[in-house]
């Protein structure tokens, strides 16, 4: 025991060397958020030389520039009914295509493949146009509803279902359990790594996503905390550092604690993204 | 079982959920998007008439104005790809092979911490490397000068090649994480009975990776490369907000460009078209790398 530590101590430094440098930018921001707007753009300190909460108690005191407590709550709110509803939608969809001989199933699957094969980009402007010309810009029904049109969580339902054996649902059946139970009671714990794969994903998704939030809202109250600190940055905090950070800590920080409290589903699903 | 007429409808109820939001929002779009980008469609007067190919042609006439945009972001956006798919898949699997020399304990803390900047959105990546590497009062300037190494400041984000230096290093340090988590979950699968006999063999570590490693996880490595591709062919975040596209133009990527055709030019029809193209070469790049992998294998 004792040797093999000792063996793998250059690699232990190898990796805390890259660890550093990994968490350095993290690092770096968090204390830039409580330097003053001199410093912050002066020192080559990582550290403030006098600590001060201006930066933090100028965000939350401009609200109007930026509501970023209500972009976070937008972020919330976006993120949780997209993935609930793209992950009730799928596993419905996947079980009825993979054990119900749903009429027309060879074309809803092709569709599925071929969907998966062409790039989003294709579909973005004309979709953001429908939206603009039905008059639903600016609220949240685009911010929501077009991630249930990913067809990869109806890929991976569907795969997992179809290597999956049937008995325990054929046993459910004869015993004169509805569908409903069936699905209930069979279906639902048998695929719930796979459902809990595609929630990590949806999420991650919807989170992150920049472009299409930007292109179907205007005003500042509809904005998710992603585009919101992209309007800081091409905005008001182009020029302030220090106050930028501040914004940026406010975003990051929920973001990193849900990571770290999902840190274990998250690994299992980019491990069952792939590949198999 | 699972026959009758209650079945059939069931299965219909289940499935059509996800059918209608896959027709209203994918193929639909899909649909209207090839009808618009046969018309001269303005984003804000509308439907200006039927014009056939027009669009494309203009697109891929040399010295036409949407020419320029398209060949300019079509150019950025593959040489951002060219530079940006090696480091992230080969740092990456350096780093998995870091996380699986380490001793047993260490690996969850080593690996949640490669893999946190992940969490993070593209818009606070870019925030945080925007002031990181800004020209004026950016961090690394002012510590490379206190410690001497330059002695003016490095326009990091208004002059080539730096300003490609810093789209790279922020998407590396952002997305990194995933690749390597995925080459992590492939290593661990490796058949471990066969380091034992390449130990007996007296194989070296090199040797080892090359004969045992590497052939285990070539089909998962083959996945990343195309993930990667994917990933960078998409680049939008990253140039919009740290060098806004600049300098001249140079990290305009193809879908900033394909943007500016809709909404500052107002050519839905071109930006379309533009959009269509790039999915068919996007779709021709992974193919080509398909059809090598499989080449191979045979």
């Amino acid at each position: 025991m004792k040797r093999s530590t000792r063996k793998s101590l250059p690699i232990l430094i190898v990796a805390t060397i890259i660890a550093i440098l990994f968490l350095l930018p993290l690092i770096w921001m968090i204390f830039t958020s409580f330097k003053t707007l001199s410093e912050s753009m002066a020192s080559s300190s990582i550290l403030p030389s006098a600590w001060t909460l201006e930066n933090y108690v100028g965000i939350f005191s401009s609200v109007t520039d930026a509501p970023i407590l209500r972009w976070l709550f937008n972020t919330a709110f976006i993120t949780a009914a997209g993935t609930v509803l793209v992950v009730f939608v799928d596993i419905l969809a996947a079980y009825s295509l993979a054990r119900l001989n749903v009429p027309g199933k060879k074309v809803i699957l092709g569709m599925v493949f071929a969907a998966l094969a062409i790039p989003g980009i294709v579909t973005l402007f004309p979709a953001f146009y429908m939206f603009k010309t039905a008059g639903l810009l600016d609220s949240y029904v685009p911010l929501i509803l077009p991630y249930t049109a990913s067809t990869m969580g109806v890929f991976l339902i569907y795969n997992f279902l179809i290597s999956f054996p049937k008995d325990l649902e054929e046993a459910a059946y004869i015993d004169g359990a509805s569908q409903w139970q069936i699905l209930y009671h069979v279906i639902f714990p048998t695929i719930k790594p796979v459902a809990m794969t595609l929630g990590v994903i949806t999420f991650l998704g919807i989170y992150n996503d920049f472009l299409w939030p930007s292109l179907v809202t205007n005003s500042n109250d509809m904005k998710t905390i992603t585009l919101g600190i992209a309007t800081l940055i091409q905005g008001a905090n182009f020029v302030n550092p220090a106050k930028m950070m501040a914004s940026t800590v406010i975003a990051t920080i929920p973001a990193i604690i849900v990571f770290l409290i999902a840190n274990k589903y998250i690994v299992k699903s980019v491990t069952n993204t792939g590949i198999k | 079982m699972y026959k009758g007429a209650s079945h059939k409808i069931w299965s219909v109820l289940m499935v059509s959920p996800f059918v209608i939001f896959f027709l209203l929002f994918w193929l639909l779009p899909l649909a209207f998007g090839a009808w618009i980008s046969l018309h001269n469609w303005n984003i804000s007067s509308g439907n200006l008439g039927f014009i056939g190919i027009e669009n494309y042609k203009s697109i891929l006439t040399p010295g036409t104005l949407y020419y320029d945009l398209f060949i300019n972001g079509l150019k950025n956006t593959l040489y951002f790809v060219v530079i940006s798919v090696p480091p992230l898949v080969l740092i990456s699997l350096a780093l998995a092979l870091i996380i699986d020399n380490l001793p047993e304990k260490f690996k969850p803390v080593y690996r949640t911490i490669f893999f946190i900047s992940y969490s993070i959105s593209v818009t606070a990546v870019s925030a945080i490397f925007l002031w990181l590497f800004n020209g004026n009062g950016g961090y690394v300037n002012n510590v490379l000068e206190s410690i001497g190494i330059i002695s003016e400041p490095i326009n990091w984000l208004g002059e080539q090649p730096y300003a490609w230096v810093t789209i790279l290093i922020a998407t590396v340090w952002w997305t990194i994480g995933f690749n390597m988590m995925l080459f992590i979950n492939a290593l661990d699968e490796v058949d471990g009975s066969l380091y034992e006999a390449a130990d007996l063999d007296g194989a070296g570590a090199f040797s080892k990776f090359v004969s045992v490693t590497w052939p285990q996880i070539r089909n998962v490595a083959f996945f990343i490369l195309i993930m990667t591709v994917i990933a960078s062919f998409n680049l939008y975040g990253q140039t919009r907000l740290i060098t806004a596209g600049g300098p001249e133009q140079s990290t305009n990527s193809l879908i900033m460009n394909i943007q500016t055709s809709v909404f500052s030019m107002n050519q839905l029809g071109i930006g379309s078209a533009m959009a269509i193209i790039m999915g068919f070469i996007m779709m021709l790049i992974i193919g080509f790398q398909y059809w090598i992998s499989y080449r191979n294998k045979e």
